[in-house]
């Protein structure tokens, strides 16, 4: 049987507002790019004006430069592609003074995605960044799940109580609202968002990429020099809804950025429904730079016809449903 | 980032799809408002993707081979995997989404590596199999300038089928020494056979040469150790995996020598200089 559908009386379409909150933060619009996926955004100014999209996560930035892993770095899969770019970046340093201002000048909520090889260069990371972003960052975006540094980092992702640890630290040191990145290689989710709130993170970013790798069978060897990568793209949009769902449910309120194959305006609606209370566009702009701005429109007309003024009345709004009659070998009406 | 011509996209649809021999084909495409394509220089490429859903996710990269006019291009290609094999199938009419143009083209003839002019070095074009249509696009350039003596073209495939798009060069009178493997077209064996002897006998006469590579990767691997052993200035264009082509996705990292150990074949190439690229 199925379930019954809610009645949709549609709404003009001038009337849907996507303005929106995200615990403490005010946005334009709950769709954001994501990082990795963006850049520091300058590229994307040639394709689409970027003061109509809420946001924009940077490319993770560490205390130091890194210059990424060896090749070959990424390979296309079914609906999807695997990569082990290494999180190359150009370090703090040169991130507040080459990279910030533009940002900082478009008017939108930028998210700073950071991490560090090790405890004390995560909270250093955080600090710098927090300090020297005077007041032109508005969310710390804590990446403790990249698959792809060698070095630590598995732990900080996957065991709760470290999770917690870090979040703390860098809290502490920051005065930037900080958002945890949490990885979805980890058998409860719920746990490690558990961990990060009750540390004082503002809200969690959910998915990063899935561990994942792809042979050449001609060659015998992994179709990525590290081995693995991370897989990202439609493919991992049902694993993504799925983990933001089990959060929203667990932890009612708790301000949940979603992510992973995002395509449409339907995919946001999705993740709006699951409980995600923004969005995050990642491997889309690859071969669509323009992709936030026509989701946007999108999301816009489908809110309008469904008859969804803002964007808090779909969050968390999954139906069940309804008990089948019980089993009985005779029919109630023979 | 410094282009000439700001990269864009835009929907064009295919007005023809021409099959060579050997298993190539050459896409026209074309725009119904003038495109940023149409500015591209030999060397540039363009992202393209077709209307085929998200199974195949990003678009695929392609040597510009002739920027017709403001509206119309081609590109040259052959089945590599599926999506080059939905490539193949396309009809005229059927629309495609194109980025570009992207990546910075070959240095001119009339141009010094630190930018100056009149080095008046004579082109060497080396091309193999698919790497043929940035240096065709560059020598019909050049050829439209009145230029066709700037440049020679060494060009080598498997056999006779797989060496495509030369009567163009017979008409358009650049010198061309054609190589196949099995001998069945010009020189038998590869294509740095006939241009070890040009080079030996420009070293000997003491002519300035340069040369410009795009092919497989042993040829251009090849053809770098000729270029560097004999201190010729050498530029190949490369080919990576990329994703968006724009210097975002980080996917097209190339190994150089300098303060960086990787450059992105999208935005800094697809042609380098020899000397830089760490092979």
């Amino acid at each position: 049987m199925s379930a019954p559908t809610p009645t949709a009386t549609p709404v003009p379409l001038e009337s849907v507002e996507l303005a929106c909150d995200f615990g403490p933060l005010k946005l334009r619009s709950p769709i954001l790019t994501a990082s990795g996926c963006f850049a520091y955004g300058q590229q994307f100014a040639e394709f689409m004006d970027l003061r109509q999209i809420g946001g924009l996560s940077t490319k993770g930035i560490s205390p130091l430069p890194r210059h990424g892993n060896p090749l070959p770095r990424i390979y296309e899969t079914a609906s999807g592609m695997i990569n082990s770019i290494g999180l190359e970046n150009v370090g703090c340093e040169a991130f507040l003074t080459e990279k910030l201002p533009f940002l900082a000048d478009l008017d939108v909520s930028v998210w700073v995605n950071f991490f560090g090889t090790d405890f004390e260069t995560y909270v250093d990371c955080a600090k710098t960044l927090s300090e020297g972003g005077e007041g032109r960052i508005d969310v710390l975006e804590m990446n403790i799940s990249c698959p792809n540094i060698k070095k630590g980092g598995i732990e900080f992702g996957t065991v709760p109580e470290v999770a917690h640890r870090l979040t703390k630290a860098c809290v502490e040191a920051s005065e930037v609202p900080i958002v945890v990145k949490l990885t979805p290689n980890v058998s409860d989710i719920v746990a490690m968002a558990q961990a990060v709130k009750e540390a004082g993170a503002i809200g969690v970013s959910l998915i990063n990429t899935i561990t994942a790798m792809a042979i050449d069978v001609r060659s015998r060897r992994s179709r990525i020099a590290t081995t693995y990568g991370g897989l990202s793209g439609p493919a991992i949009k049902p694993v993504a809804l799925r983990m933001v769902h089990q959060v929203a449910k667990a932890l009612p309120g708790f301000p949940i950025c979603g992510m992973g194959g995002i395509l449409t305006g339907e995919d946001v609606l999705e993740y709006f429904i699951a409980g995600a209370h923004c969005v995050q566009l990642g491997t889309i702009n690859f071969s669509e730079p323009g992709a936030a701005l026509r989701v946007t429109r999108e999301l816009r007309e489908l809110m309008a016809e469904l008859g969804i003024e803002r964007v808090q009345d779909a969050v968390a709004t999954l139906g069940g449903y309804e008990a089948e009659p019980a089993h009985a070998e005779v029919s109630p009406w023979a | 980032m410094k282009r000439a011509v700001a990269m864009a996209q835009f929907q064009v649809e295919v007005v023809a799809n021409r099959a060579l021999t050997g298993g190539y084909f050459v896409l026209e495409l074309a725009s119904e408002q003038d495109n940023a394509v149409g500015g591209a220089q030999p060397g540039q490429f363009v992202m393209l993707r077709g209307e085929w859903g998200r199974d195949l996710l990003n678009g695929r990269a392609f040597s510009v081979l002739e920027a017709i006019d403001a509206r119309r291009f081609t590109v040259m290609l052959k089945v590599f995997g599926r999506g080059t094999g939905k490539m193949r199938e396309m009809q005229p009419g059927e629309r495609m989404t194109v980025t570009g143009p992207l990546g910075r083209g070959f240095p001119q003839p009339d141009a010094q590596p630190d930018g100056g002019a009149g080095s008046g070095r004579k082109q060497l074009l080396v091309a193999g199999g698919v790497g043929l249509p940035p240096l065709h696009f560059h020598a019909r350039r050049l050829v439209g300038r009145g230029k066709a003596d700037a440049v020679e073209m060494f060009y080598g495939g498997r056999s006779a089928a797989e060496l495509v798009l030369t009567e163009a060069l017979d008409e358009w009178g650049v010198q061309t020494v054609l190589a196949t493997d099995d001998g069945s077209r010009g020189v038998e064996g590869r294509v740095t056979v006939p241009l070890t002897a040009r080079l030996d006998a420009a070293a000997e006469a003491g002519e300035a040469v340069e040369i410009l590579a795009c092919g497989p990767t042993p040829m251009l691997a090849a053809v770098r150790e000729l270029g560097l052993a004999r201190g010729v200035p050498t530029s190949l264009c490369l080919e990576e995996m990329m994703a968006c082509g724009f210097g975002v996705c980080l996917g097209c990292a190339v190994p150089v020598y300098g303060p960086k150990p990787y450059k992105y074949c999208c935005t800094d190439g697809p042609v380098f200089d020899a000397k830089e690229v760490r092979w």
